[in-house]
């Protein structure tokens, strides 16, 4: 007997945002309870039947320990529901699914809230550890004589703050931060600059015109100053290949090709989906978007951490038997163009094959085609977080525009990771 | 005597046990004393088969008796009071008691003997302390004025204050004496006037209690303050001097009056009161405050007032004797509201902050966004006017569930439509949720004047459909009128009630008629104003000898805060249905087509600019007819007015729109803010005289003015001496 699948009822997202405009001000938590309350809304879903409410965050807010409790109990989702958070940094939203599924299988329940939110507008700064101790020997101090000589302790160094954002983009194993492993990518697989610009085009392009079919999964956010949020961003309808060409480079500065432009963006969002047992779902009488039906992570070397989904996609199929061509629809995440340039190339290679993955024939062809057809986080955004959900949603929705019957979903993980994920229309 | 402890109660107080003096009771007591072993004595409060305590002669008599007890004691180290009940320490007089006193003898026995006991605790020895958890209002809170120490719990139910302003009184069991000489004159004089009830940090700051402590810890608390022995405070002697309160008074005077227009006695006799009592003798102040509430027990205003409060409740607790089935008894957990705009916004508002979910739903981006700034926008008001804190309001925010697109609603216990005032949307709209909804939702509508049996008549289940109207502004007014439709099932109908008290609005069941109750005797009354005014009367003239009667805004300056378009539709209507009286004057459907909307658009019969008083507008010159009314007197102009809501409010009793003539003058009062010190429309008829009433109104018509004509109900008791409350 086949063991129950998990299904897709629905999903939504806030409009993906660059960081520092129109998402700013609101927290992770609140990106999250607002696509949370908009799923259930949509799915007139009761919150009380929910078994467990699991979200992905990677920079979790100082003040929102276990974002995910916080973002159910806003939501309306009763006290008695547990949740928690994951991390698996950039497919932490393909996390959230794949642990529902697990618990699933494990009859840890059949009802879940799923999904991933980022805010990386709020990413804080850190003072540095030494500044660190001094603030608590200023702190400790009880007498006007030990507080002078705390605070005389200070030097301005103590002042230049960490980055969080730079901190949480480096790889602290290998010492290179995301664009410098995509930068190794362009050089050992030779892509051009001009080629990365052209993808990053492409990317622009058919997000700019998916603008309405990219509304369907999307829920506006009405912010407390009255304005509403209701479109992505990160999208420049205007973006020409000339615009790109002039960028300079962002990780090297003499003699790299990934730029701001051809890089994802930094970015702000949350995406819900209400994921159940197969068997749950027609009870409920819901018609599900579509099945998860195989996935895999794997691990490869962090500097060349964008080659992950090759390795990850070679699991899946020999834990599944699905090749690149069986799928219709193929969302790879847009770390960077270098990189999924890269991934393309290794995939079709005979020799990445026997020397990487230990097997005889190449993965196979990624056309143009099938891949990121509606745009991908170089237009959209990579909120890091949820992106792994977005992916998953956005291709279910495909499918069901194009009649098709299965997606290929696969991300490149910062610290040397891939996930791929493959879905079955229903 | 060792009390062992047993299962802690509501309040973790120890079990009472008989104390050794009393006899075993044949009666179930509401005092009773439990001893400890470390010499304290609890004195704690437990009214028998009633969820609050309050103090009526026999509880005064039986408080007196243990205190004999406790005089007589040798050992004790002190004595702490504290109430058993879950929520309330004591409510305060029984004000049943007040309205039957009938004569001053019968008002002077009942002052004295709570003066009496008050004074009692107050010279006992030993230290006292009162352990607040709920309500202490009122002779309540006197009691604790008279112990030594006040500590309070911080929950939200402990409320402390002396609210015996607000209907008609004035703290009268030592109120007026002791807190002046606890806190200052000028903080007291806040209280008191103000009728004000405050939270446990509150009075911790302005010092009506000593100390906050949660309910379990109170009297551990207390018996640390024993431990310290008698207080030794401040006597305020500079504030409390002959010199500032002879400043102040005056001053406080004119403030009163302006608010008042001299209406409310009580506020007026408490000042003096505390005034005179606060530099001379306790005896002397506890005499005056005496003689003072006497005298106000005396007035219609302090009856009028007790009764709204009574009307109050009953609001509070009414249902019908329908056969209770599942669904109606389980609360409503879901509802939706249909209609973002001003209503839609702020009934999803009231909803959200009672901690209900709430789906807001409208018709795009655009519409719902406006409804979510006006809910945030009432928020941040709440926030700042200290009704929510911060973390209140934005828990609150996030109940409201935005769905610009259709969204299923079966988990909907009830759906509010407030959308547009149009009867074909209504119905498209109430077909639609039809689909949405599931068979046990009701389905309300908050139409001001629309047919609701015509709604529910083009649905396919129409005896779930509803009427519930609410009033501008929501978060303010109190009255919703519940409206039956020809097809609501009375199961509908109580659970539409009983959702309006769940959402703590207090609801009057009115039949389906034009206007329902309260826009239909208010129609006439703003129309009325509307041809005074066409006829050369001077807006600040008619507004002003409303405000002189009572009302809290003139009608002319009501027209603007509704809207004149909205105004007009709703007069409209009632036209349709009950011709010539409900006419409207032309002035309005003029200034309407002209954009002189009122407030919403920045003028109407006054100028409305943000941070000014709103002036009369010199631009509306234009459009009065003649100077007929010119030479009207003021006392006529209030007269005409007035008369037209009555024969409104006596007509609605006329056709049963209602049943209970209590029913009509509350909704006045709550929905329209009605002068409450003259209990409503039908209550100041009685008051009055019908036959006075009714003579007058005669008199117009004969001098042309068809339209005073009494309705027969009215000419009816003016001819045989009748009133509408026959009974009191």
């Amino acid at each position: 007997m086949n063991p129950e699948r998990l299904v897709v009822v629905d999903g939504v997202r806030t409009p993906f945002c660059k960081a520092g405009t129109d998402l700013a001000a609101l927290g992770a938590d609140e990106l999250g309870r607002i696509a949370v309350s908009a799923l259930l809304t949509r799915t007139d879903m009761d919150p009380a039947l929910i078994e467990e409410v699991i979200f992905g965050c990677v920079a979790q807010p100082a003040e929102s320990a276990n974002i995910a409790r916080v973002i159910a109990l806003r939501a309306g989702v009763p006290q008695s529901v547990p949740a928690v958070t994951v991390h698996r940094n950039c497919a932490s939203g393909c996390e959230a699914i794949t642990q529902a599924q697990e618990k699933m299988l494990a009859g840890r329940g059949k009802i879940f809230v799923v999904g991933g939110t980022e805010s990386m507008s709020n990413i804080p700064l850190l003072f540095t550890s030494s500044a660190a101790k001094k603030f608590g020997q200023l702190a400790r101090a009880k007498s006007v004589m030990q507080r002078a000589k705390a605070i005389a302790a200070f030097r301005p160094a103590d002042f230049k703050p960490r980055i969080g954002l730079m901190l949480g983009l480096t790889d602290p194993v290998c010492n290179l931060n995301m664009g410098e492993t995509a930068e190794v990518l362009a050089r050992e697989f030779d892509v051009s600059r001009a080629v990365q610009d052209a993808f990053a085009l492409q990317s622009h392009l058919r997000a700019a015109a998916a603008r309405d079919k990219l509304a369907e999964e999307i829920c506006p956010v009405f912010r407390s100053d009255g304005k509403v949020v209701t479109r992505d961003n990160g999208i420049r309808e205007g973006q020409s290949f000339d615009a790109l060409a002039k960028l300079k480079p962002q990780f090297d500065r003499r003699n790299g090709s990934v730029t701001a432009g051809n890089a994802s963006q930094i970015t702000d969002g949350a995406v819900a989906l209400l994921v159940m047992s197969e068997s749950r779902a027609a009870e409920l009488g819901y018609k599900p978007l579509g099945a998860l039906t195989g996935y895999a992570y794997a691990g490869c070397d962090p500097a060349r951490m964008g080659l992950g989904p090759v390795y990850a996609i070679a699991r899946t199929e020999t834990q599944t038997g699905l090749t690149l061509a069986d799928a219709d629809i193929i969302e790879i995440n847009e770390a960077f163009a270098a990189q999924v340039l890269a991934v393309i190339k290794c995939a079709a290679s005979e020799e990445f094959a026997h020397d990487q993955l230990h097997r005889l024939a190449p993965l196979g062809e990624i056309p143009a085609a099938k891949l990121n057809v509606n745009g991908g986080s170089i237009a959209l955004g990579h909120p890091v977080g949820a992106t792994g959900a977005r992916l998953v949603l956005t291709a279910l929705k495909e499918l069901k525009r194009r009649n098709a019957r299965r997606a290929l979903v696969s991300l490149c993980i910062g610290g040397g990771q891939g996930a791929a994920l493959w879905l079955e229309r229903m | 005597m060792n009390v062992l402890q047993r299962k802690p109660e509501k309040t973790g107080q120890p079990e009472p046990l008989e104390p050794a003096s009393s006899p075993s009771p044949a009666v179930e007591k509401t005092v009773r004393l439990i001893a400890r072993d470390d010499g304290i004595c609890l004195v704690m409060f437990d009214r028998p088969g009633s969820s609050a305590n309050i103090f009526d002669l026999r509880t005064l008599d039986e408080l007196a008796q243990e205190l004999e007890f406790i005089e007589r004691q040798t050992e004790l180290k002190g004595v702490v009071f504290i109430s058993n009940k879950r929520s309330v320490f004591i409510a305060g007089a029984d004000l049943n008691a007040m309205l039957k006193v009938a004569s001053p003898d019968d008002a002077r026995v009942l002052i004295e003997r709570g003066q009496a006991v008050m004074n009692r605790i107050a010279a006992l020895k030993i230290p006292t302390v009162a352990a607040v958890h709920g309500a202490a209002v009122g002779g309540g809170y006197e009691l604790c004025l008279a112990c030594d120490y006040r500590i309070a719990s911080p929950d939200h139910a402990t409320k402390i204050g002396l609210p015996e302003t607000k209907i008609g009184l004035l703290p009268g069991w030592g109120g007026s004496t002791r807190l002046p000489r606890l806190i200052g004159l000028p903080k007291a004089l806040d209280i008191i006037l103000g009728g004000k009830t405050v939270p446990a940090k509150l009075a911790l700051k302005v010092g009506m209690v000593d100390e906050i402590a949660p309910a379990e810890s109170l009297v551990t608390a207390a018996a640390r303050k024993i431990k310290l022995g008698k207080p030794c405070r401040s006597d305020h002697w500079l504030l409390n001097s002959r010199l500032v309160a002879a400043v102040v008074a005056p001053q406080v005077r004119k403030m009163l009056f302006k608010k008042t227009r001299g209406h409310y006695p009580a506020v007026f006799k408490a000042l003096e009161v505390v005034t005179h009592g606060v530099s001379r003798t306790v005896e002397m102040s506890l005499a005056l405050e005496r003689d003072g509430i006497i005298e106000l027990m005396q007035t219609d205003v302090c009856r009028n007032l007790i009764g709204v409060f009574f009307l109050q409740e009953r609001a509070r607790k009414k249902t019908f004797s329908v056969a209770a089935s599942a669904a109606e008894s389980k609360p409503v957990a879901h509802t939706a509201v249909i209609g973002a705009g001003v209503m839609g916004a702020g009934i999803t508002q009231w909803i959200s902050a009672r901690k209900l979910p709430v789906i807001l739903r409208d018709i795009n981006v655009e519409q719902v966004a406006k409804g979510m700034a006006g809910i945030a926008k009432l928020y941040r008001d709440g926030v700042k006017h200290h009704t929510f804190t911060a973390h209140e309001a934005r828990a609150g925010m996030e109940r409201v569930h935005p769905a610009p697109t259709e969204v299923p609603l079966h988990h909907a216990d009830i759906v509010i439509e407030a959308a547009v005032e149009n009867l074909e949307l209504k119905k498209k709209i109430f077909q639609r949720l039809d689909e949405l909804v599931s068979p046990d939702t009701v389905l309300a509508t908050n139409t001001s004047a629309l047919p609701i049996s015509e709604m529910a008549a083009s649905t396919r289940h129409p005896e779930r459909v509803v009427g519930l109207h609410f009033f501008n502004p929501v978060y303010r007014m109190q009255l919703v009128e519940v409206i039956a439709a020809q097809q609501t099932s009375p199961e509908v109908l109580q659970r539409a009630l009983k959702f309006a008290q769940q959402i703590g609005k207090l609801p009057v069941v009115v039949k389906d008629s034009p206007g329902f109750l309260v826009n239909r005797i208010l129609i006439p009354y703003l129309i009325e104003a509307g041809n005074l005014f066409e006829s050369g009367a001077r807006i600040e003239d008619l507004d002003d000898v409303m405000l002189d009667f009572g009302m809290p805004m003139g009608p002319l300056r009501l027209l603007d805060e509704v809207g004149l378009d909205v105004s007009l539709h709703v007069a409209a209507t009632l036209a349709v249905h009950f011709g010539e009286r409900m006419k409207v004057p032309g002035c309005l459907g003029k200034m309407t087509n002209a954009g002189l909307l009122g407030r919403k658009s920045g003028g109407g019969f006054y100028l409305h600019e943000k941070s000014k008083d709103a002036k009369p507008n010199p631009g509306v010159a234009s459009y009065v007819q003649s100077q007929k009314a010119r030479e009207i007197t003021r006392e006529e102009l209030q007269e005409r007015m007035v008369f037209l809501m009555v024969n409104e409010a006596a007509r609605c009793l006329e056709e049963q729109i209602v049943t209970d003539p209590a029913d009509v003058d509350f909704a006045m009062i709550m929905g329209t803010g009605f002068a409450p010190f003259r209990g409503g429309p039908l209550r100041y008829t009685d008051t009055v005289g019908a036959a006075r009433l009714v003579g007058a109104m005669n008199h117009l018509v004969a001098s042309g003015t068809a339209h005073f004509e009494p309705c027969k109900l009215l000419a009816g008791l003016a001819v045989n001496g009748g009133k509408f409350y026959p009974k009191n």
